[in-house]
C-alpha cells in the first residue's frame, strides 16, 4: 500500500459525455440554430439560470449557472430556450439503447453521461478506440447528426471521466499506465474532477501544488490534507484503481421549485407546496416506497436559507398526510420574507408492499384511495385528479430534469 | 425566438416502405404551403396512456414543431420560427 504502483490493467471503462447536452439537442431539433450561440435556461426571464449554453455560446464566455441577463451582456444575440425534458429524455434513452449493443454494463451517471464497462464483452476485442469512433458515428447516423460526445477511456471510472474532459467537444482520449505522467503534468489541481478550490487549498496546505505532487504524495500526506477516508480514495483513483463502482441507492425523493413571484405569505405558498408534495409522493408510491422523514427547505430572496426536517412515528405514503406535516414545517419557519425557492423531500425510506395497520384510522382504505388516484392519473395524465388546494397552480412547478439524478428516467420509456 | 402556439395544422405525411421512414412532407399553415426538407428530431412522450409523436422539422425558410396525437391522429402546431 505504501508504494502502490499505477494500475497496469488494460483500459476497459468508457465515459461518454454528450457535449452541451440540452443546447445541442435544441440545435439538433431546429437546424436554423446550428452554429449559433444559444442557451437553455430554467426560465427565459432576465434572472433565469442558464442550464446549458451551446458550444458556440461557451466559446464567447457564456457559462452554466449565469443569469440570462449576464449571458446577454456577453453575447447580445444569445437566444434563450426553456427546457424540453421529453426531448432530452428521448436522446438519453436512445443513447443508452445504442450503448447497450456494446455492453450490458451501462450505467447512466446523469442525463448526459454514461459509464460503460467493456470488461469481458466481445466488443472489447474491437479495441476501445475503434468502439469509441463507432459510437460517435452511430450517434450521428441513428440519433442526431448535430450531436457530439466526448469519450474518455481508462482503467477506472475516475480516469475515464477525466479523459473525457481532456478535449471538449467531440474528444476521444485515454489515460492509462503509459501516458498518465504526461497528462497529469499538463493539468492543474482544479482540473481534476472532484478537486475544486476548497480541496485544492487543503492540498496546498500540505505542500501539494501540482497533480504530479498529488500523485507522488504518500497516503499519510493525503490523510493529513483531507483528514478523512477521502485520502485513501484519492490515492487509489489517481493510480487507476477502482473505488467509484458504487451504487448509492435511493435515499430520498424530492422536488424543488424556483418561484416566479416572491410570495411571502404561507397561504400563497401552500398551493405550490401541495403540488411539490403531490409530485414527490406520486414518485414515492410509484417506486414502491413509504417514508418517515419530511424535509422542507426555503431559500429567501435575500439569499438566506432556512430548512427543517421532521421524522414521524409511522411510515407515510399518502399525499395529504405528508402535506399536512410539510405545511406545519412551513408555518414553523421564523422568517416571513419573500421566498425565492422552495423544496420538499421525504427521507428515511422503506420499500414495502405491506401496510402497518393503525388503531384509529383505516390505513388500507387510504392505500386503496391513493392507488386508485394514481391509476387514474397514470391513465389520463398527471394531475387529472388533484386536491382542490392545487387548482390555482396551473403551469407552476413544471416538469424538469434534475442535475445528476436519473434513477427514474426509465419510467419514461415507451 | 420561436412563436409558441397550439393550433391545428394540415400535414401531409408519408411512409416509405423501402427506407422504413415516416415523415411529414408538407405543412399547410396560415394560408401557405411549406415543403419539409429536414427532420431535425423526432421524439415521443406520453400524457397518461396517450402517445404523442413530436416532429421538429424545417422548410427552406422556417422551423416547425408538430405534434401528432395518436389517439385521434390530429396534428397540432406548437412552435414556428422564421419566414
Amino acid at each position: 500500500m505504501i508504494n502502490l504502483p499505477f494500475n497496469q490493467k488494460p483500459s476497459t471503462l468508457m465515459h461518454i459525455d454528450l457535449n452541451s447536452c440540452f443546447a445541442t439537442i435544441e440545435q439538433q431539433a431546429n437546424p436554423f440554430l446550428r452554429g449559433r450561440p444559444i442557451a437553455v435556461a430554467a426560465y427565459d426571464s432576465p434572472s433565469g439560470c442558464i442550464l446549458a449554453p451551446s458550444i458556440e455560446a461557451k466559446k464567447l464566455g457564456v457559462k452554466v449557472g449565469m443569469r440570462v441577463k449576464e449571458g446577454r451582456l456577453i453575447c447580445p444575440d444569445l437566444k434563450i430556450f426553456s427546457p424540453d425534458p421529453n426531448k432530452y429524455r428521448s436522446v438519453h434513452l436512445a443513447l443508452k439503447k445504442l450503448l447497450l449493443t456494446y455492453s450490458e454494463s451501462v450505467v447512466p451517471k446523469s442525463i448526459d453521461e454514461f459509464v460503460v464497462n467493456f470488461e469481458g464483452y466481445p466488443s472489447f476485442k474491437l479495441g476501445m478506440f475503434n468502439v469509441g469512433h463507432q459510437i460517435k458515428s452511430k450517434i450521428k447516423s441513428e440519433i442526431g447528426d448535430w450531436l457530439t460526445v466526448s469519450i474518455g477511456i481508462g482503467p477506472n471510472r475516475f480516469l475515464a471521466k477525466q479523459a473525457a474532459g481532456l478535449h471538449k467537444p467531440d474528444g476521444l482520449d485515454e489515460i492509462n499506465h503509459q501516458n498518465y505522467q504526461d497528462i497529469y503534468s499538463k493539468l492543474s489541481l482544479t482540473d481534476i474532477t472532484g478537486i475544486k478550490q476548497a480541496n485544492a487549498s487543503r492540498l496546498n496546505s500540505r505542500g501539494i501544488y501540482t497533480v504530479m505532487d498529488f500523485y507522488n504524495s504518500t497516503i499519510y500526506d493525503l490523510r493529513s490534507a483531507f483528514k478523512s477516508i477521502t485520502s485513501y480514495y484519492w490515492y487509489l483513483r489517481l493510480r487507476g484503481w477502482e473505488i467509484d463502482d458504487v451504487d448509492f441507492g435511493r435515499k430520498s425523493f424530492g422536488n424543488m421549485y424556483s418561484l416566479p413571484k416572491p410570495f411571502t405569505n404561507p397561504a400563497d405558498l401552500a398551493p405550490i407546496l401541495h403540488k411539490l408534495v403531490e409530485k414527490t409522493t406520486y414518485r414515492l408510491r410509484l417506486s414502491g416506497y413509504q417514508a418517515r422523514g419530511i424535509h422542507l427547505g426555503i431559500l429567501y430572496r435575500d439569499h438566506s436559507f432556512w430548512h427543517h426536517g421532521h421524522v414521524c412515528h409511522s411510515y407515510l405514503f399518502d399525499s395529504t398526510d405528508i402535506y399536512k406535516r410539510a405545511f406545519r414545517l412551513l408555518l414553523s419557519s421564523p422568517y416571513r420574507q419573500p421566498v425565492a425557492n422552495i423544496s420538499v423531500s421525504v427521507f428515511d425510506l422503506l420499500k414495502t408492499n405491506n401496510l402497518q395497520l393503525e388503531l384509529f384510522q383505516s390505513i388500507d382504505k387510504k392505500d386503496r384511495l391513493a392507488k386508485a388516484i394514481d391509476k387514474i392519473n397514470h391513465r389520463y395524465g398527471q394531475f387529472v385528479i388533484t386536491p382542490a388546494m392545487m387548482l390555482q397552480t396551473g403551469d407552476l412547478v413544471p416538469d424538469r430534469i434534475s442535475f445528476g439524478g436519473v434513477k427514474e428516467i426509465d419510467l419514461f420509456q415507451i | 425566438m420561436p412563436l409558441k402556439l397550439d393550433a391545428p395544422v394540415t400535414v401531409i405525411f408519408g411512409y416509405d416502405a423501402h427506407k422504413s421512414v415516416v415523415k411529414p412532407l408538407i405543412i399547410k399553415w396560415d394560408g401557405r404551403q411549406y415543403k419539409i426538407i429536414k427532420i431535425g428530431f423526432h421524439h415521443t412522450y406520453r400524457e397518461g396512456r396517450t402517445l404523442f409523436h413530436v416532429f421538429s422539422v424545417a422548410s427552406n425558410t422556417a422551423f416547425f414543431r408538430l405534434i401528432l396525437n395518436t389517439d385521434n391522429l390530429f396534428w397540432r402546431l406548437t412552435e414556428v420560427e422564421g419566414d
